[in-house]
């Protein structure tokens, strides 16, 4: 498959979480690429849950970093 | 030999020499390094014989030349004689991309110098291969049939090539001016094939010295690369008279010194506006005519020539007389040739897809006074001979399967001019040596599996 | 026409356009040759205790028949006495009081050898001392040239003990053959120097014969190392120039060269930081005529833009030169072909399928043509098909809108950060 492809999937999955209202908690980069941890704070209960995903290509390592930007940007 | 007819000669010599100039170390060098290295590139396909250009380029660049020839010979065994004689701009040159920014690569005058190089050093660039114990007989030694058995030499076979001529070469040895491509290089193209073991018994004619059947039978298979036969007669009064001249006939003696001298300061007339009939009146201006005309029946537009031979019989000075049919040839009380009657044409509209049609112009005879008439009306077919073997043929044309070369007889192939015509085959050499590789390698299929199982 | 008058920490000159020392400066009688060309000014050939040549000194690195892409020598200092010099460089300021001569000096590191060649050099009229610390072969075995211009103390201390002693701008000339320029820069800025000057040569071998298997050049059948300029280390001497000029702790104007070869290369150098230029192997390849066309088309450069002075070209560019870090890695190129004019030599093709991200295709058009096609979600703008065709215009670099805001590594780094005690556990 090309990279290209590789990315849309995993911007696709990326969007999934932010859709639902999931936010980038954390980021770790390491040889494997980057894991973001993903929360969802459900009001309600007060209970958090988390996701993790692993994003391989460079255009998905981009994409997260342009949607933290906006989050930070979006809180202050 | 008198020293007037010695010097005669040395000056003949001289008119025979190559007249396109060998490019120099820094031309060939410079010309390489503008060779862009395309990637599949168009010049590959548009060689019948597919010669991977831009790598022999690159390595004239890189300095490799040994290898430069290599490629070159590998893909085509006449490689050397084919950087002469092909036409190079509605080939190689003309698929060119340089065509579309600046002026394309010469690589006729480029695949000449690599070759060159090899002839000068004395490489050999190719080895024998293992014997595998099967016979192949090839009848034909020029460029169909050298290419055959280069081929066939390489992949282990024991290969006999039957030769009418003294030397082998056909077409390159005794049928392209000397100005053009010199007998030498033809030659050094046989002893390549020679040195790989090919055995070639030369003025051998094949049904008169030997009969077919008895090479057919004493070889496992048969290719036959017979070429074409003499011009044929114009079929008008006169044209056994001294001074009627065939045209291949005419090259032919032009080929090796002695020159002929008797068309020195003689009016010429040549018949035909084929790249034979150049040949015939730009050799007659080379022996010193004083006047060559060559006289069409056709017009410019249908002239089968090539332009580059056009433009060069132009700037030997020949004339040219269109839509001018000879019907006469006029003779002194000695029988010499001293004049040709001829006759108007006019050209008829073409019907669909056919040539143009030709008919006298009533009472427009006229003469052209000259001392020689040169025939160069195309060539006849080996017709008897062909026939003698019972393969399917047209008119002369031997028919083939396109894809393997092979005749009606599956043991017997066919390639170069003896399949040319009749909507079958092409007239170039490098064809010629692509239809040679084909036919080799065909009969190597059908024949591997007896000798590998 | 513009002004092209250049000063250098008070060195002026008619143009921005100096032979750099070497052998083409070697004599009054080159360059007062030179400066009837148009040249605006000379560093000599290095003064200093007179050398011994060898025979076969220069080789030159020829690519793909282009001649003298690169070039290398083992020559030395001049191997002429420091009067014979000395009063040709009278003679020589005397005929051409507005060109500027500059001696280029070399002595061993020692304050009194330093304060002898000062003074004298300075008694002759020169506007200005050049030292030489960048000579990387002969001279440099002997502890001198870029044996001290590679030990950033020597630099300075040497640098202060020229300037003790020193009436007129003090460069100083630094060698490349260091892994950071910018350290010796610095070294010559504290030891006083009004001005540096680079590059000086790259230590190099310029070839073995494949046939002799001798070092080319070689001197009796031996070669040594040599120093390695002309068009081949432009980009090497650009750089370290660029890295000076934006480096603030180097505050002195900047001569720069290596391998300038044409007002174009002059220009980039002004650009990023230079206040003049230094020519040499343009020089040695084609003569000293080549300083009119240096000269014009710098000048219609300037005139086409309405630009007045030379001097306001200098440093322009600096500010756009940073680190890899502060590129916004939100900027987006890809390749566009367009098919009118490509010639179908499918160079990009396999360039960049070999070589780079396969995002050429090789197709045929409705009408059967063969076409070339980027597929431009794999093209990473990388450059590589554009740099490799052969016709001008058949592939552009487009940049596309950005899809996200700018934001360069040290940005991202910053804001991944910011997320610290909240590292994914994996």
């Amino acid at each position: 498959m090309r990279e290209h492809q590789h990315y849309l999937i995993e911007r696709e999955k990326i969007d999934y979480f932010i859709d639902r209202g999931y936010r980038i908690h954390g980021i770790t980069e390491n040889l494997s690429g980057a894991f973001i941890e993903f929360r969802l704070k459900d009001n309600k209960t007060d209970e958090e849950s988390t996701e993790i995903l692993h994003i391989q290509t460079p255009d998905g390592r981009k994409y997260f970093s342009a949607l933290l930007l906006k989050q930070i940007q979006t809180v202050s | 030999m008198s020293s007037l007819e010695s010097s005669i000669q040395k000056e003949l010599q001289k008119n025979f020499t190559e007249v396109i100039p060998s490019l120099t170390n820094q031309e060939a060098f410079q010309e390489s390094q503008r060779c862009l290295y395309c990637y599949d590139a168009p010049c590959i396909t548009a060689c019948p014989t597919g010669i991977d250009i831009p790598t022999f380029i690159k390595k004239i660049a890189s300095g490799n030349m040994k290898g430069s020839a290599k490629t070159i010979m590998t893909a085509n065994p006449v490689g050397a004689s084919c950087s002469r004689v092909c036409p190079t701009e509605e080939l190689c040159e003309g698929a060119c991309v340089l065509n579309h920014t600046t002026k394309p690569i010469l690589i006729g005058n480029l695949q000449r110098y690599a070759t060159d190089w090899a002839i000068k050093n004395d490489q050999v660039l190719f080895k024998q291969g293992q014997p595998n114990g099967k016979k192949v007989a090839i009848v034909g030694g020029g460029p169909a049939g050298l290419s055959a058995a280069r081929e066939l030499a390489l992949l282990g076979y024991d290969v006999t090539i039957y030769e009418a001529e003294s030397e082998a070469g056909g077409l390159d040895t005794y049928g392209i001016v000397s100005f053009r491509l010199p007998k030498s290089v033809s030659l050094w193209e046989v002893e390549q094939v020679q040195n790989l073991g090919v055995t070639i018994k030369t003025g051998v004619k094949v049904g008169e010295d030997i009969p077919f059947d008895e090479i057919y039978s004493m070889h496992d298979r048969v290719i036959l690369a017979i070429g074409m036969a003499s011009v044929p007669n114009l079929n008008i009064p006169g044209e056994q008279s001294s001074g009627v001249y065939d045209a291949i006939e005419l090259v032919k003696k032009t080929k090796a010194a002695p020159f002929p001298t008797e068309l020195k300061d003689k009016k010429v007339v040549v018949v035909g506006a084929g790249n034979t009939a150049i040949d015939g009146a730009t050799c007659s201006v080379r022996l010193g005519a004083e006047n060559v005309k060559i006289l069409y029946r056709r017009s410019e537009q249908e002239m089968t020539a090539y332009d580059f031979e056009y433009e060069f019989a132009k700037q030997d000075g020949v004339e040219f007389r269109w839509l001018t049919q000879p019907i006469e040839i006029l003779t002194n009380k000695e029988g010499k040739v001293e004049g040709i009657k001829c006759i108007r044409m006019q050209l008829l509209k073409a019907a669909q897809g056919e040539r143009r049609r030709t008919v006298p112009v009533p009472d427009s005879e006229f003469i052209i006074e000259c001392d020689a008439v040169i025939k160069a009306i195309g060539q006849k077919r080996h017709l008897h001979f062909i026939e003698e073997l019972g393969l399917a043929h047209k008119e002369g044309v031997i028919l083939i399967n396109n894809e393997t070369m092979e005749t009606s007889n599956p043991k017997v192939y066919a390639c170069g001019d003896v399949i040319f015509g009749k909507g079958q085959g092409e007239a170039m050499v490098v064809s010629a040596a692509q239809q040679g590789k084909t036919a080799a390698y065909h009969m190597h299929e059908s024949l591997k599996e007896s000798y590998t199982a | 026409m513009a002004d092209l008058r250049t000063n250098l920490a008070g060195i002026t000159s008619p143009n921005p356009f100096w032979l750099a020392s070497a052998p083409p400066t070697n004599s009054g009688y080159q360059v007062q040759r030179a400066f009837e060309a148009g040249w605006g000014g000379a560093v000599w050939k290095t003064l200093g205790d007179p050398i011994l040549n060898v025979s076969s000194r220069y080789a030159a690195v020829h690519f793909n028949g282009q001649r003298v892409a690169g070039f290398n020598n083992i020559e030395l200092i001049t191997d002429r006495p420091l009067e014979v010099n000395l009063k040709e460089i009278y003679e020589t300021k005397k005929r051409f009081p507005n060109h500027a001569v500059v001696a280029s000096l070399m002595v061993e590191p020692n304050q009194g050898a330093w304060h002898e060649i000062v003074k004298k050099t300075e008694a002759a009229g020169v506007d200005g001392l050049e030292l030489n610390f960048g000579c990387p072969h002969g001279m440099a075995e002997r502890g001198m040239g870029s044996a001290s211009g590679q030990v950033p103390e020597l630099v300075m201390k040497q640098t202060n003990w020229a300037k003790e002693a020193a009436e007129t701008p003090v460069i100083v000339k630094l060698t490349p053959n260091i892994t950071d320029i910018t350290a010796t820069a610095e070294a010559a800025v504290q030891g006083g120097a009004d001005a540096v000057s680079m590059i000086n040569t790259i230590n190099s071998l310029a070839g073995v014969d494949i046939d002799t298997w001798l070092p080319i050049p070689h001197v009796g059948g031996k070669g040594a190392h040599g120093g390695y300029c002309g068009p081949a280390v432009k980009p090497i001497a650009l750089n370290m120039v660029s890295e000076c000029a934006r480096n603030s702790r180097i505050n002195v104007p900047i001569s720069g060269m290596g391998g300038v070869s044409n007002w174009q290369n002059a220009i980039e150098f002004m650009l990023m930081g230079a206040s003049n230029v230094q020519i040499c192997t343009a020089a040695m390849h084609h003569g000293f005529r080549i300083v009119e066309d240096l000269i014009d088309g710098l000048s219609t450069y300037l005139d086409d833009r309405g630009i007045l002075s030379v001097q306001d070209i200098i440093g322009k560019s600096v500010p756009t030169f940073s680190d890899w870090g502060n590129l916004d890695l939100n900027y987006k190129v890809v390749a566009r072909i367009n098919n009118d004019v490509c010639i179908n030599c499918n160079k990009c093709h396999i360039a960049c399928e070999d070589t780079s991200h396969q995002c050429i295709d090789m197709l045929n058009d409705p009408s059967g043509n063969a076409i070339l096609q980027v597929r431009e979600e794999d093209c990473v703008g990388c450059n590589l098909c554009s740099i490799v065709c052969p016709v001008d215009g058949a592939i552009d670099m487009i940049q596309l809108n950005h899809e996200h805001p700018p934001m360069t590594w040290n940005e991202r780094q910053t804001l991944i950060g910011s997320l610290k005690d909240k590292k994914v556990s994996k």
